[in-house]
């Protein structure tokens, strides 16, 4: 197939070769004689070089054969199944189909093997210092796609965060229904937008409650613009595509860890204020606070 | 707006010019930038004796809410808050014959403003009809909006920028108020508890 594949590539090459050198005669020949074949025996320069041209073409023709010649060909007729029937299609309109077929097919294609090798390096480089090993029982067990799941499946979910805290309240909107973005406000500190992926969590802006509620712009004060940052951080940790609720979970249980952003001191240095900010970050397992360059 | 602590600074033997200098100083070594100035004033009418038991209002403005007049009004028993737009100046020029000012009580306190963080800083030079009475510092910390979370935050940015002067336990008018969203009219009820302080005080004498 490799070799195949080769011996094709260079037949295709040499008849782009021969193609490029059969226009050259061409040109040669509409352009007729030129100033820089000189005065002096003009004609026989011209034939020389016409002469020379063609001997290329003619190398470029064999070359051509040959390949060709070495080209094993195809054992019968291409198995299309039911795409040949698109070929057939008559109605103008629906022509462009099997173009896109075949553009769609190769598409899927590499994200096969992109993902083949994505899958191989993320496993190598975890990046994910979760606490949790996986027997492979279990691991077949639990394998779902967790990025397309029923809605009903995901608003259990939500219901059941919303149980998990008193003082966080979850207002959610559905603009496309398998992705919901909650809007988790913390007591009186502090709200967060949350989009989730299926079950995943996907991104996360933490604000101020007098500001407004989009994903987009960032909180205009600076604490919220870490506890954001942290909060990506705390994301990427807890992920776990095997278990996407207890991901969601874990993560919800330490984002309410900042409902005492405000009051509580440093762990290590005892202090409220560093650089003018309180401790804005919580230890991804006993949820104690610290200043970013105190943890 | 976020949870704002107002205190006074004592002068001890300074002149106020300088005494903001020291703070100017201190505030922007600890990396604030200087944002503009501001400016809170304070008038207060009374009503005539024909309207019954006297009343007082207090209209005041402060240049961060410019388009709001705040006004109390003290009926001996309690003390109702308003806060209306800027026609309200020219409704108390209409009614000038029911409430009167006061000669000589104008209060304001002026000078920069400064943020740092989420911190906004004023340094306020306050005259009572112009006579310089003292310094009041104003503590804003925008993102939190009740005193109770914050108080200890706030005490701790005080005492590192004030040292010792820095208070030690909330105004007066916020400790029964400690769990309640904060909003610009509480400002405004910890600025008139300072003025009245001042004008009662004899004043330093100079002119600012
Ligand atoms: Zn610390």
């Amino acid at each position: 197939m490799e070799r195949d594949l080769e011996q094709l590539n260079s037949a295709l090459n040499s008849i782009k070769t021969l193609r490029s050198n059969v226009r050259r005669v061409f040109e040669s020949v509409s352009n007729g004689l030129r100033a820089d074949h000189g005065d002096e025996g003009k004609e026989n320069k011209y034939i020389l070089e016409l002469q020379e041209l063609l001997t290329t073409v003619n190398n470029d023709l064999r070359d051509v054969e040959n390949s060709v010649a070495n080209l094993t060909p195809p054992p019968g007729a291409f198995s299309l199944g039911s795409t040949t029937s698109l070929s057939q299609e008559t109605t103008h309109e629906r022509q462009a189909l099997y173009g896109q077929l075949v553009n769609s097919y190769k598409w899927t294609d590499k994200i096969h093997e992109y993902s083949a090798l994505a899958g191989n390096i993320l496993s190598t480089n975890s990046f994910n210092k979760t606490y949790k090993t996986f027997s492979t029982t279990k691991r077949r067990k639990t394998q779902t796609s967790n990025h397309n799941v029923p809605s009903d499946v995901i608003e259990n979910l939500i219901t059941s965060i919303n149980k998990l805290f008193p003082d966080v309240t979850i207002t959610t909107n559905r603009p496309f229904v398998p992705n919901p973005v909650i809007q988790a406000s913390l007591g009186r500190v502090l709200k967060a937008s949350i989009a989730f992926k299926g079950l995943m969590i996907e991104w996360v802006v933490v604000k101020a409650h007098a500001e407004s509620n989009d994903l987009w712009t960032e909180s205009r004060y600076k604490v919220f613009k870490k506890v954001t940052e942290n909060c990506h951080a705390a994301m990427c940790h807890f992920h776990s595509p095997m278990m996407p609720d207890l991901a969601v979970r874990s993560f919800m249980h330490w984002f309410h860890s900042y409902n005492i952003l405000f009051s509580a001191p440093c762990k290590r240095c005892g202090n409220h204020l560093h650089n003018n900010l309180p401790p804005t970050w919580r230890d991804l397992r006993t949820l104690e606070p610290y200043h970013e360059e105190c943890k | 707006m976020g949870v704002t602590i107002l205190t006074q600074f004592p002068t001890e033997n300074r002149t106020g010019p300088h005494t903001i200098d020291v703070l100017s100083k201190r505030i922007m070594a600890l990396g604030a930038l200087q944002q503009g100035q501001f400016l809170v004033d304070c008038e207060t009418y009374t009503s005539v004796p024909q309207l019954g038991p006297q009343r007082t209002v207090h209209v005041l403005h402060n240049s961060e809410q410019p388009a709001t007049v705040f006004s109390l009004l003290e009926t001996g028993t309690k003390t109702i808050p308003l806060a209306t737009d800027g026609l309200f100046d020219l409704l108390m020029m209409k009614m000038s014959s029911f409430y009167t000012s006061k000669k000589q009580t104008k209060a304001e306190s002026k000078g920069p403003r400064y943020e740092i963080g989420d911190f906004c800083v004023k340094l306020g030079t306050v005259t009572v009809s112009s006579n310089f009475k003292g310094i009041l510092v104003e503590v804003e910390y925008r993102p939190c909006v009740v005193p109770a979370m914050c108080w200890d935050l706030l005490k701790e940015f005080l005492q590192g920028f004030l040292g010792l002067s820095g208070p030690t336990n909330p105004p007066a008018y916020l400790q029964n108020r400690m769990q309640e969203i904060y909003s610009p009219i509480d400002t405004i009820h910890q600025y008139l508890e300072h003025f009245t302080i001042f004008r009662k005080s004899p004043g330093i004498g100079m002119r600012a």
